[in-house]
C-alpha cells in the first residue's frame, strides 16, 4: 500500500521531560518518526517541552513547539496550525494520555484531525487492564487473576479471595508509579491507599502474584495489510516480581524452545489483532511459570517503549522509524531494511550475539528511600553490553554501569546476610550472586533463593570458575591461551588486574605482547546471512575482524554512558550535535556509548557506531583500530572527561580544550591561584583531609560552609554546613568512603543569586553563548534551580562583570570549545563558584533559547575551525562578544523523580535530584516561568487558596509577595509567625495549625483540597519533620508547592501572566525567524 | 557444511532429515539452554552429521527438557564442535556457497583433512530421500501437543465445519518427512498413512487417497527421477500438496526446472509475499535448490509465493488441477506458525476434488 496522499501535515507529540520510567528512549523514537514521516514528504508539527532534546531541534520538524504538554496548550497549537493528522505512539504515555484527552474532549474533532498509528479504542483497550484481561480471555489467552478496586474495603475482600502475595497496580500511572506488591494485610492496606492516590482516576488493580515466574517481552510490530512481525524477545535476568525497567534483560530470549516461543508469538500476534492495533510497534509481556509452562499475558503497550528502544539497538531494527512510515499507510515490505539494502523490513531480525541491559539506579541521591525493586520503576538509566556469549555481554554491561571498578562484596558479610541479599532484589544483587558463587553457595540454592533461571546461574557460576582459574596463575605466568579465554569471558583488564595484583596497564601490556586483541563485529539484523552496509559494531574477542576502518579524516565522539542524574540526555544533544556538525564538514564521524536510550546510538546518528562501554580498555581498543584524528571528550559530562588524561597519557589525540586545563579547572588549589592570578573574587575556601582540620578551615573562612568531596558530578553529596559538627561529621564520613581525596570547603553566599554562562571559545576569541539567572537563589544546584534567559534582576554593571571574567577565564584556561562558568552574585560582588571548560547541562536550553547551536560550533572549533571566521549573529557589550538575544524569555524549570521515592524530603538542596528539564517560552517573563511551571507538572493556580510558611530571613521580605497574592484575588492562609509578619507588613492572612500544633492543621487542609499553593521556605532542624510533611502531602495531591521566596515571587508573576495573557503559542521557527541559520560557522572551507 | 540462522528449536533442526549429509552451523552463539525432549523431535533421530557453534550449554533449563543437549547429541554419536568463531565461518560461506567439509577427532593433519574434503562429492547430483525414507508403509495419528497449540491455531482447526467430521485421508511420501507435518495434518482431520519415498504411484493410488502429500526431503531434486515420475502419474487424479523438496519435485514434474542455491535458505525469518492475498509469511526455510520460475509452463503452472529476500520462487499452483506446493516448511517446527493455513488449503482442497465433477475440469 503506498503511503497516504489525503494527509499532508502531522502533528507529533513527545514525551515532555526525562522523569524515571520515561526518558531519553523517546527522544529517540520522537526524532525518528520526524526524520522518517519529513523524508516521505509529510509536513511535522512537533510538541514536546523538553529543550535537551535533538526531536525539538527546529531542523527536525517543520515547526517545533516548546510548549507546555497540556490539553489547553495543545489545543492552542492545532487550532494554529490545523494538522490532518496526529501521531501519538512514538511520546510515550505522556503523548498516549494526552491524545486520549484531546480526543475525549472533543478538539481533535473540531478540528478534524485525525488520530494515526493507534485508535482511541486501541489505546484503552490496552490501558485499561481489565478491558485489556476481557480481550485476552476472548482469545483464548490466560491472565493473572484480578479485580479493579476504587476504594480501601472492596479491596481488603478481595486479599481474602486471592490469597498473599498479591500485585497492586494503580491505573494510568507511567513506569508502574505507585504499584507495590504485599505480602500481609498490614502491607496491603498502606499499598493500595498509596495506588488510589497515585492513580488519577482513583482506581488500582489487585492482582494475583506471578512472582518469581519467567519474564517475557515481545517487541512486535503489524502494518495495515495485517503483516506481522516480531522484532525481539526479551527476556528478563530477573525473574516476574521486579519491574522490566528494574530488571537485567537479556535478548535473545534464551530459555524458550521453539514450541514456547511460538506460542508467545502466536498470542502476541492474536492480542495486537484483537486490542485493535492496526499499524505500528507494540510490546507484549508474558510471564511463564517455570514448573510448568502455563503462560499469562501480563500487560501491552500500543506504542514505541523503552523495550522497544532497546530492541531496536539491539537487533539493528528502528521499529519507531518504520511504526512511522506504518502509520501513514506504507507496508512492511514497501520498506527497505536500511542495514542489508537489498532485503525488506519485513522480517523477523535474527542475532548471533548476546544484548544484556542493566539499569542504573541513584538511590544515594535519595537518603531515605526504600532501595529494593519491585513493581515500581525506580532506575534513572540503563546500559546496553553486546558480546558474542551471555557471559561477555553481562561483564562488559556491568562496566558499562559507572564506576567501572569492580565492585567487591564487604568481607565481613555473615552469610545470612548474603542470603538476604540474594533473596531481596536490590541494585547490587548481580554483585551478590558473584560473591554468593565465590562463597561456594550452590547454584540450586542461589536459584531457590533468587528464582532466577537456572541457566542464568550456570553462566555465573561459568564466570567464577574462570576466574578462579585465572587466579591460580599471575599476569606473567598467565599463558596466552588463558588470557584469550578469559577475556573471551568478558572480564575486563581492570579486573584481571584486581585478581593478579597488578595494573591494567600491564594486563593491557602483557595482552599486546600476546597480541590478544578484541576485534570488531557487526550488528546487521541477520546473523551474516546478508551483506551489511551499516557499521554498527561492538568488541569481542574471536577470529575475524569486520570493522573495515576507512582511511578518511575522522573524529570519534565518546558518549555520556548511562542516563543519571546530573548527566542526561544534555549531554547525548551535544554529542549528536557534534556528530552532525562533523560530518557536514566532511569527516567520518565515529560515535562510542554505551546508552541504548539515545539519539547518539541511533544507527543514522554518525558514519560508524560502536556500542562499547566507556572505558579506557575498551575506548583504547577502538582507537587503535580506527585511529582517529581527533577525538572528543568534552560533550560526554564527567564521563568521558575521567578518561581524558589517561587517553592522552596513551598517545590518543583529544582535540578540543587541553585535558590538562579540565584537570585544572577541577583542582580547587591550582585553579583558586589562577583566580587570583586573574583577579576574579572566589568565595573563600580551603580543603581538608581529616575532621579536626576541617573544623580549622571552616572556622577560618566562617559559616555557613558548603561542603563537597573533590571531582563532582551533579553535586553529588554536597551539604549547606550551618555548623563546625556538620562540617567534621562530613569529613570523616567522606574519609570512610573512599581513597584520601580532600574535602572541598566553602565559603557559602547567603542570599545571593545565582548566574550560569555558556561560551563559546577557540584560543583566541570568546563568545557567550548565553546568560542565565537562576531564580532559586544560591545553595539550590544549578541542575536543581529553574533560570531564565535573559537575566530579568541584573544591573548593566554586574553583567559586564560576568561577561568581563568569562572572557578572562576562557583564555586563560585556553579553552577551545565550550565553557561553562557558574557565578554568585552577593551584594553586587560576581563570585566564581565553578568553571567547567566543557559542555554544560544548558547547552541545550541556551540554543533554544537563542537559535544558536553551541555545541555544533563548539565541535567545529575544536576541529580547527575560528570564530573571527564565524557568521554568528552577536553583539559586543563591554567588548565582549555574545550572542544576540532575543525579544523573548526562555525559563527552564526541573522536574523532580519525589513522587516515585515515597518517605523522602522533597526540599532542594546543593545535591542535584532532578531527572529532567522543561521550558517555557513567551514575551513576558511571568508567563514564561508559568509555562515552566505547567511543563513541569505545577499547575500555578489562578484563583483560590495560598498557604504560606517561611523562614524568619524570608520573613523580612514577604510583604511585596503577600501583597502580590492578595491584589491577584487570593486568600491567603499561614502559620502563626508568618501571619504574624504578613500582619506586620499589612496584609490580611488566616493563621493555621502546624503539624504538632492541633487539627485540623496544615497537612490536613492539603488533604482536603483547601489549598492551591503552598509555599514553604525551610526553616531548619527543628520544624523538619512538620515541613517534610507539608512538602509530602502537596507532592501526593500534585499541589504546586515552591520552597524558596524568589520563586514565588516569579510565580506571582506567572499568574498575572496567564490572567492577563491567557494561552499563547509560539513555534521556533517563527522566534528565530533572523537569527542566523544553523550553526553559524560556514559548512566546509572558508 | 551449511548455516541456519534460528534463535531457537535447535533440537528440530537435529532430527530434520533435510539435514541428512550435512554439517550445521548455528548462528545463535548459546545452543543447547533448554536441551532436548521426546516432543521436539521431528523425527526419530539427529540427522545432521556434526554440530558447529560457539558455545554448547552444559546444563538445560525448561520443564520440558528431558536430557541435556550434549547428551542427547553424544547418545546419537553426532559429533559437535564449539568455542570457535562461527561468525567468521557464516562469512566465509556466505561468500563462497557452501562448502565440503569433514569433521574429524582424530588428530589428522589439516591438510590432509581438506584433501579429503575436496574428493566429497557435492551436493548437487545427490539422490538423498531414499537414504532417509522410512522402511515400511506406517499410519500416523498423533496431533499437535498441548503446548504448540496456540490461539491463531486453534481457531483454525474449529474452522473446519463440525458437519465435516468425515476424515480426509492422506497419503504422505516420505522424502525425509518431519514429524510435525504429520502432527498438523491430524490436527486438520486427516487419516495420515506415510509411504516410503519409492512407493509407486499405483500403490499409493490404490490407497484410495483424498490427497498426497509430498514432504521435504535432503538432497538434490534431479536424481530423484522415479520421484517425478510417480508424481507425474498422480497429477489430476488426486489432489497434492508438496512441501520443499516435494515442491522441487512437482516443479520437474510440471516441466520446470531446478537450480542450486549459493548458501541456501536456513532460518526461521524468511518473509515470503503470497502472491494471491498480498500478505506476507514469515515462513521457516531450509533448502540448498530452488524451483526456477521461468522454467515454469506459464499456461499451467502460477507462481503464488516469492521469497522477499531474493525473490526466488516460494509456491507455486496449478491453473487446472488439484495441486499447489510451496518451497518453504508451512509446519514450521522451527519457526512461525504464519502458514499453517496451507494446512486448511489441502483440506479444502480434498473437500473440494471429493465433490463430483468439481475440479475435475
Amino acid at each position: 500500500m503506498p503511503k497516504r496522499n489525503d494527509i499532508k501535515k502531522i502533528l507529533i507529540i513527545g514525551s515532555g521531560p526525562i522523569i524515571i520510567g520515561q526518558a531519553c528512549e523517546f527522544d529517540y523514537s520522537g526524532a525518528q518518526a520526524c526524520k522518517a514521516l519529513s523524508t516521505e514528504g509529510y509536513e511535522v508539527v512537533l510538541v514536546n517541552s523538553n529543550p535537551a532534546t535533538i526531536m525539538t531541534d527546529p531542523e527536525l520538524a517543520h515547526r517545533t513547539y516548546i510548549e507546555p504538554l497540556t490539553k489547553e496548550y495543545l489545543e492552542g497549537i492545532i487550532a494554529r496550525e490545523k494538522p490532518d493528522a496526529l501521531l501519538p505512539t512514538v511520546g510515550g504515555q505522556t503523548a498516549l494520555n494526552l491524545a486520549v484527552e484531546l480526543s475525549e474532549s472533543g478538539i481533535l474533532e473540531k478540528y478534524k484531525v485525525e488520530m494515526i498509528g493507534a485508535s482511541l479504542r486501541a489505546i484503552k483497550v490496552a490501558e485499561d487492564r481489565l478491558w485489556f484481561k476481557d480481550a485476552c480471555r476472548k482469545i483464548g489467552l490466560e491472565v493473572p487473576a484480578s479485580a479493579l478496586v476504587n476504594n480501601a474495603k472492596d479491596a481488603l475482600r478481595l486479599c481474602d479471595q486471592l490469597g498473599f502475595p498479591l500485585v497492586i497496580r494503580p491505573s494510568f500511572t507511567l513506569g508502574g508509579t505507585g504499584g507495590s506488591i504485599a505480602y500481609n494485610k498490614e502491607e496491603f492496606g498502606e499499598a493500595i491507599a498509596h495506588a488510589l492516590d497515585m492513580s488519577p482516576v482513583h482506581e488500582a488493580l489487585v492482582e494475583e502474584s506471578v512472582l518469581g515466574w519467567k519474564e517475557f517481552e515481545l517487541e512486535v510490530m503489524r502494518d495495515f495489510r495485517d503483516n506481522f512481525v516480531v522484532i525481539c524477545a526479551i527476556e528478563n535476568f530477573d525473574p516476574m516480581g521486579v519491574h522490566t525497567g528494574d530488571s537485567i534483560t537479556v535478548a535473545p530470549a534464551q530459555t524458550l524452545t521453539d514450541k514456547e516461543f511460538q506460542r508467545m508469538r502466536d498470542a502476541s500476534a492474536a492480542i495486537i489483532r484483537e486490542v485493535g492495533v492496526e499499524t505500528g510497534g507494540s510490546n507484549v509481556q508474558f510471564a511463564v511459570n517455570p514448573e510448568n509452562g502455563r503462560m499469562v499475558v501480563i500487560e501491552m503497550n500500543p506504542r514505541v517503549s523503552r523495550s522497544s528502544a532497546l530492541a531496536s539497538k539491539a537487533t539493528g531494527f528502528p521499529i519507531a522509524k518504520i511504526a512511522a512510515r506504518l502509520a501513514v499507510g506504507m507496508s512492511l515490505d514497501e520498506i527497505p531494511n536500511d542495514i542489508t539494502k537489498k532485503t525488506p523490513a519485513c522480517f523477523e531480525p535474527t542475532m548471533d550475539y548476546v544484548v544484556v541491559k542493566i539499569p542504573k539506579w541513584q538511590f544515594e541521591k535519595f537518603p531515605g528511600a526504600d532501595s529494593s525493586l519491585g513493581t515500581q520503576m525506580k532506575s534513572v538509566g540503563e546500559v546496553m553490553a553486546l558480546g558474542r556469549t551471555f557471559k561477555e555481554a553481562l561483564q562488559k554491561g556491568i562496566r558499562s554501569l559507572e564506576p567501572s571498578t569492580p565492585w567487591r562484596a564487604p568481607s565481613e558479610t555473615p552469610d545470612s546476610l548474603l542470603r538476604e541479599k540474594l533473596a531481596t532484589p536490590r541494585p547490587d544483587r548481580i554483585h551478590w550472586l558473584l560473591t554468593a558463587m565465590e562463597r561456594g553457595l550452590s547454584a540450586q540454592e542461589i536459584c531457590e533463593l533468587t528464582k532466577i533461571d537456572p541457566w542464568f546461574i550456570q553462566q555465573i557460576e561459568e564466570l567464577t570458575a574462570m576466574n578462579r582459574r585465572a587466579a591460580a596463575v599471575t599476569v606473567e605466568t598467565a599463558s596466552k591461551e588463558l588470557l584469550r579465554e578469559v577475556k573471551r569471558h568478558g572480564t575486563s583488564d581492570e579486573q584481571l588486574a584486581q585478581i593478579w595484583r597488578t595494573t591494567p596497564a600491564s594486563v593491557r601490556l602483557q595482552r599486546a605482547r600476546y597480541g590478544v586483541t578484541p576485534v570488531f563485529k557487526r550488528v546487521d539484523t541477520c546473523a551474516a546471512e546478508f551483506e551489511s552496509f551499516t557499521p554498527y559494531l561492538y568488541s569481542t574477542y574471536e577470529d575475524e575482524d569486520e570493522s573495515e576502518a576507512q582511511a578518511r579524516p575522522k573524529v570519534m565522539i565518546l558518549g555520556s554512558g548511562p542516563n543519571r542524574i546530573g548527566q542526561g540526555i544534555e549531554f547525548d544533544y551535544c554529542c549528536c550535535h557534534a556528530a552532525y556538525a562533523l560530518r557536514e564538514d566532511g569527516f567520518e564521524t565515529i560515535m562510542v556509548n554505551c546508552n541504548p536510550e539515545t539519539v547518539s546510538t541511533d544507527y543514522d546518528t554518525s558514519d560508524r557506531l560502536y556500542f562499547e562501554p566507556l572505558t579506557l580498555e575498551d575506548v583504547l581498543a577502538i582507537v587503535e583500530r580506527e585511529k582517529p584524528q581527533g577525538v572528543i571528550v568534552q560533550f560526554g559530562g564527567q564521563t568521558p572527561l575521567n578518561l581524558a588524561l589517561e587517553l592522552k597519557r596513551n598517545g590518543v589525540p583529544i582535540v578540543g580544550t587541553a585535558p590538562e586545563s579540565i584537570d585544572l579547572a577541577e583542582d580547587r588549589r591550582r585553579f583558586g591561584r589562577l583566580l587570583d592570578e586573574l583577579k576574579i573574587p572566589q568565595p573563600r575556601n580551603g580543603t581538608a583531609l581529616v575532621p579536626e582540620e576541617a573544623a580549622r578551615v571552616a572556622g577560618e573562612i566562617g559559616l555557613p560552609v558548603l561542603v563537597r568531596p573533590s571531582y563532582v558530578l551533579g553535586g553529588r553529596a554536597m551539604v549547606i554546613a550551618y555548623d563546625v559538627n556538620t562540617v567534621q561529621e562530613y569529613v570523616a564520613q567522606a574519609a570512610l568512603m573512599g581513597p584520601a581525596r580532600p574535602v572541598l570547603i566553602d565559603q557559602f553566599l547567603e542570599e545571593a543569586t545565582e548566574i550560569d554562562v555558556d561560551a563559546l571559545a577557540d584560543g583566541t576569541d570568546v563568545v557567550i553563548g548565553g546568560i542565565m539567572e537562576h531564580i532559586e537563589e544560591a545553595g539550590v544546584h544549578s541542575g536543581d534551580s529553574s533560570c531564565v534567559l535573559p537575566p530579568v534582576s541584573l544591573s548593566p554593571a554586574i553583567l559586564d562583570a560576568i561577561r568581563e571574567y568569562t572572557k578572562r577565564l576562557a583564555l586563560a584556561l585556553k579553552v577551545v570549545g565550550l565553557m561553562n562558568v557558574q557565578y554568585a552574585i552577593q551584594r553586587d560582588t560576581v563570585y566564581v563558584l565553578e568553571v567547567n571548560p566543557r559542555a554544560s547541562r544548558t547547552v541545550p536550553f541556551v540554543s533554544k533559547a537563542t537559535g544558536v547551536p553551541l555545541a555544533k560550533v563548539a565541535a567545529r572549533l575544536m576541529t580547527g575551525k575560528k570564530l573571527a571566521t564565524t557568521n554568528l549573529p552577536v553583539m559586543r557589550r563591554n567588548g565582549v562578544a555574545e550572542i544576540t538575544v532575543r525579544e523573548f524569555y526562555s525559563v527552564k524549570s526541573p522536574v523532580f523523580p519525589f513522587n516515585k521515592f515515597r518517605g523522602v524530603d522533597t526540599i532542594l538542596g546543593p545535591e542535584m535530584r532532578s531527572t529532567g528539564e522543561v521550558m517555557g517560552i513567551s514575551t513576558s517573563y511571568g508567563q514564561a516561568f508559568a509555562k515552566a511551571q505547567l511543563a513541569a507538572g505545577q499547575r500555578l493556580p489562578r484563583k483560590g487558596t495560598v498557604f504560606l510558611s517561611v523562614n524568619d530571613r524570608d520573613k523580612k521580605q514577604l510583604g511585596a509577595l503577600g501583597k502580590e497574592l492578595s491584589t491577584l484575588g487570593f486568600r491567603l492562609l499561614a502559620t502563626r509567625g508568618t501571619a504574624a509578619a504578613l500582619a506586620s507588613a499589612g496584609i490580611e492572612a488566616e493563621a493555621v495549625f502546624k503539624v504538632n500544633e492541633g487539627r485540623p492543621n496544615i497537612v490536613d487542609l492539603v488533604k482536603t483540597g483547601k489549598i492551591d499553593l503552598v509555599i514553604n521556605t525551610p526553616l531548619g532542624r527543628e520544624s523538619f519533620y512538620d515541613e517534610k510533611s507539608i512538602r509530602r502531602a502537596a507532592i501526593r495531591y500534585n499541589i504546586p508547592c515552591i520552597t524558596t521566596l524568589a520563586a514565588a515571587h516569579a510565580a506571582a508573576r506567572g499568574i498575572r501572566a496567564l490572567l492577563e495573557q491567557g494561552t499563547e503559542v509560539a513555534a521556533l521557527q517563527d522566534l528565530h525567524r533572523g537569527q542566523a541559520a544553523a550553526s553559524g560557522v560556514p559548512a566546509s572551507g572558508d | 557444511m551449511v548455516f541456519n540462522t534460528s534463535l531457537t528449536g535447535y533440537q528440530e533442526v537435529f532430527t530434520d532429515p533435510s539435514y541428512a549429509g550435512q554439517i550445521v552451523c548455528l548462528t545463535y552463539p548459546h545452543i543447547g539452554n533448554v536441551g532436548a525432549n521426546a516432543e521436539d523431535q521431528e523425527s526419530p533421530r539427529p540427522f545432521i552429521e556434526a554440530l558447529v557453534v560457539r558455545e554448547f550449554s552444559q546444563v538445560c533449563s525448561s520443564w520440558r527438557s528431558a536430557e541435556t543437549a550434549q547428551l542427547y547429541l553424544n547418545r546419537h554419536k553426532i559429533p559437535v564442535i564449539w568455542d570457535i568463531d562461527t561468525r567468521a565461518l557464516v562469512r566465509h560461506i556466505r561468500n563462497v556457497g557452501a562448502l565440503r567439509g569433514i569433521v574429524s577427532t582424530d588428530g589428522t593433519p589439516a591438510d590432509q583433512l581438506i584433501f579429503e574434503a575436496k574428493k566429497l562429492a557435492s551436493m548437487t547430483g545427490q539422490e538423498l530421500a531414499s537414504r532417509v525414507t522410512c522402511g515400511k508403509p506406517y499410519g500416523w495419528d498423533k496431533g499437535s501437543v498441548e503446548v504448540a497449540i496456540s490461539p491463531c491455531f486453534e481457531q483454525m482447526g474449529e474452522s473446519d465445519a463440525p458437519a465435516e467430521m468425515r476424515k480426509h485421508r492422506v497419503v504422505a511420501y516420505d522424502y525425509g518427512i518431519k514429524q510435525n507435518i504429520l502432527r498438523l495434518l491430524v490436527d486438520h482431520r486427516c487419516e495420515v498413512y506415510v509411504v516410503p519415498a519409492q512407493t509407486s504411484a499405483e500403490d499409493v493410488l490404490q490407497m484410495k487417497p483424498d490427497g498426497v502429500f509430498l514432504s521435504n526431503g535432503p538432497g538434490d531434486p534431479e536424481p530423484a527421477t522415479y520421484a517425478v515420475e510417480n508424481i507425474q502419474k498422480l497429477f489430476g487424479r488426486v489432489p497434492v500438496f508438496g512441501i520443499c523438496l516435494g515442491h522441487q519435485l512437482c516443479g520437474l514434474a510440471l516441466g520446470g526446472k531446478t537450480f542450486k542455491l549459493k548458501f541456501g535458505h536456513h532460518g526461521s525469518n524468511h518473509p515470503v509475499k503470497n502472491l494471491l492475498t498480498d500478505q506476507v509469511e514469515i515462513t521457516a526455510q531450509n533448502h540448498g535448490f530452488c524451483v526456477d520460475p521461468e522454467s515454469m509452463p506459464s499456461s499451467t503452472v502460477e507462481i503464488t509465493h516469492v521469497n522477499l529476500n531474493d525473490n526466488t520462487n516460494e509456491g507455486m499452483r496449478h491453473k487446472s488441477l488439484p495441486f499447489f506446493s510451496v518451497q518453504y516448511h508451512p509446519e514450521a517446527s522451527p519457526g512461525p506458525h504464519d502458514s499453517h493455513y496451507l494446512f486448511t488449503q489441502f483440506t479444502d482442497l480434498m473437500k473440494e476434488f471429493a465433490q463430483p465433477g468439481s475440479l475435475r475440469r
